[in-house]
């Protein structure tokens, strides 16, 4: 063999050797670089984040810094909150609260009205009684119960917001404001609104689990794939059982196995119906909401978990929103704008809609 | 321009190639890394598929959390905390795995090594 077409061949081998070598560590370590994750706790949870682009560490720090800022407005633990201030002053004066209170107050409002009452951010007195985020939840006194239930009315919560800034009034001294069901997407809100002010590329946002915020396309332009839990997965082996690929937008999901707890062997789980004061039984065991607004999508999964599948489907309608409701059977009900992308995992469970 | 003889020194060449891409993905493959974080800190990383025997890792914090390492797992072992769900979150062996001690601000959560990951985002996982 000629010599010197050996060492051209070679020469050749070890540059496609050197190619191999710079395409394996460019799709290794390419990537990564742009990626920003990070993890905290606010409104009494775990939020996670995973932020591309240039800009990403910053967008994700200035986002974290929001959603404290929104936990120190709303939250009904701390006294000096506007919530915690208003739910002071209640039944004797109105409470001076900020803009973005104020506009958070409306949202719920405007659930509550849509959802006849399912979703009622006045359920502080009855939450309070069942003590789901505390250490000892327990089965409430039937009585107590009938003694506080009256007092769970949005209608007797008012919102006005005038020349001189907003103001929010509690009608009644027992009342009280618990925005549990729609802080965790309000803080998905304050994540992605960050996000765009800072430059970021796309990311996304994981309030304890229940609520996330997406924020713009992926580099590789696919769609952002979500798994939803299978509800009937234990605590300590959670799996999914379908994926949504969504484009952008919020998603929540209101489920059983979420805060439970068992007595005399029932079990108790946190979605309290805010007519009966008691958890839900309508046969649903998880519903996730896909929305614009994180908010909407957290306060929509509530009540539509709570009106159940066909009142829960009109609310979505009138939103123009999407879901997916599970019920104990396995059947999945999913609505019209997300059923080409809805993809079941666990063939245990049937889309029936 | 090519004879039998040259395919004797560019097959091997190729060999080692698809070797180095084959080396790369199944990295990226075998177990995930465990990254353990304190009120949102990382504190350590750590290699599941290169654990060989079963640790138990002091955390200490308000809720004196410990876990346990073992080869491809980890998990709580034990910690203060009234509500007990990071304990009974079980062993965290796959990628996007999540337990979290919201009381003690303690969380550990399994990540890729590298590539794809399976999902961008779990929804229904509360913590």
């Amino acid at each position: 063999m000629n010599r010197r077409k050996t060492v051209a061949i070679v020469l050749f081998a070890i540059l496609i050797l050197i190619l191999a070598a710079l395409i394996a560590i460019w799709t290794h370590f390419g990537q990564r670089e742009k990626r920003y994750e990070c993890t905290n706790y606010a409104m009494g949870t775990y939020i996670q984040q995973t932020v591309y682009g240039k800009k990403a560490q910053e967008a994700a720090k200035e986002a974290a810094v929001k959603i404290q800022e929104l936990e120190n407005l709303i939250s009904w633990r701390k006294n000096d909150s506007d919530i915690g201030r208003l739910n002071q002053v209640a039944g004797t004066k109105p409470a001076v609260i900020h803009e973005k209170t104020a506009a958070l107050l409306r949202t719920s409002l405007e659930i509550a009205q849509k959802s006849n009452g399912a979703y009622d951010p006045t359920i502080l007195p009855i939450s309070d009684l069942w003590g789901f985020e505390s250490d000892n939840p327990c089965v409430p006194d039937s009585k107590d119960i009938q003694k506080f239930l009256p007092d769970v009315n949005y209608k007797d919560l008012q919102v006005s917001t005038g020349s001189s800034g907003s103001t929010a009034l509690l009608k009644r001294a027992m009342m009280g404001i618990d925005l549990g069901g729609i802080g965790k997407g309000a803080a998905c809100d304050e994540a992605v609104a960050a996000y765009r002010t800072a430059g970021a590329e796309c990311g996304i946002i994981s309030a304890g689990g229940s609520s996330l915020g997406l924020f713009g396309t992926k580099a590789d332009g696919t769609p952002w794939k979500i798994a939803i839990r299978d509800p009937n997965s234990s605590d300590n082996s959670v799996t999914e059982m379908a994926e949504l690929n969504l484009d952008s937008g919020f998603v929540s999901t209101s489920g059983v196995y979420e805060k439970k707890f068992t007595q005399n062997g029932i079990t108790y789980h946190h979605l309290l119906n805010p007519k009966t004061g008691y958890p839900e039984n309508n046969g649903l065991v998880s519903v996730t909401v896909v929305t614009p607004n994180g908010a909407l999508s957290d306060g929509l999964s509530t009540a539509c978990f709570v009106l159940g599948l066909e009142k829960g489907e009109a609310l979505l309608k009138q939103y123009q929103c999407e879901g997916v409701f599970i019920d104990r059977a396995r059947n999945v009900y999913v609505t019209a704008g997300l059923k080409s992308r809805l993809k079941i995992i666990n063939s245990k469970y049937v889309i029936k809609s | 321009m090519f004879e039998k003889k040259d395919l004797l020194i560019i097959v091997p060449f190729l060999i080692i190639a698809a070797g180095i891409f084959a080396w790369f993905n199944l990295r990226s493959s075998a177990g995930g890394i465990a990254v353990v974080e304190k009120s949102g800190v990382e504190i350590c990383r750590i290699d599941l598929s290169k654990q060989t025997k079963t640790e138990i890792l002091d955390i200490g914090g308000d809720m004196h959390i410990k876990l346990k390492v073992e080869p491809g797992a980890i998990s709580f072992y034990h910690s203060d905390c009234p509500d007990q769900i990071c304990v009974r979150t079980g062993k965290l062996t796959k990628p996007g795995q999540t337990a979290v001690c919201v009381p003690g601000k303690v969380s550990v959560r399994i990540i890729q090594r590298s590539g794809e990951k399976k999902y961008d985002g779990y929804t229904g996982w509360h913590q």
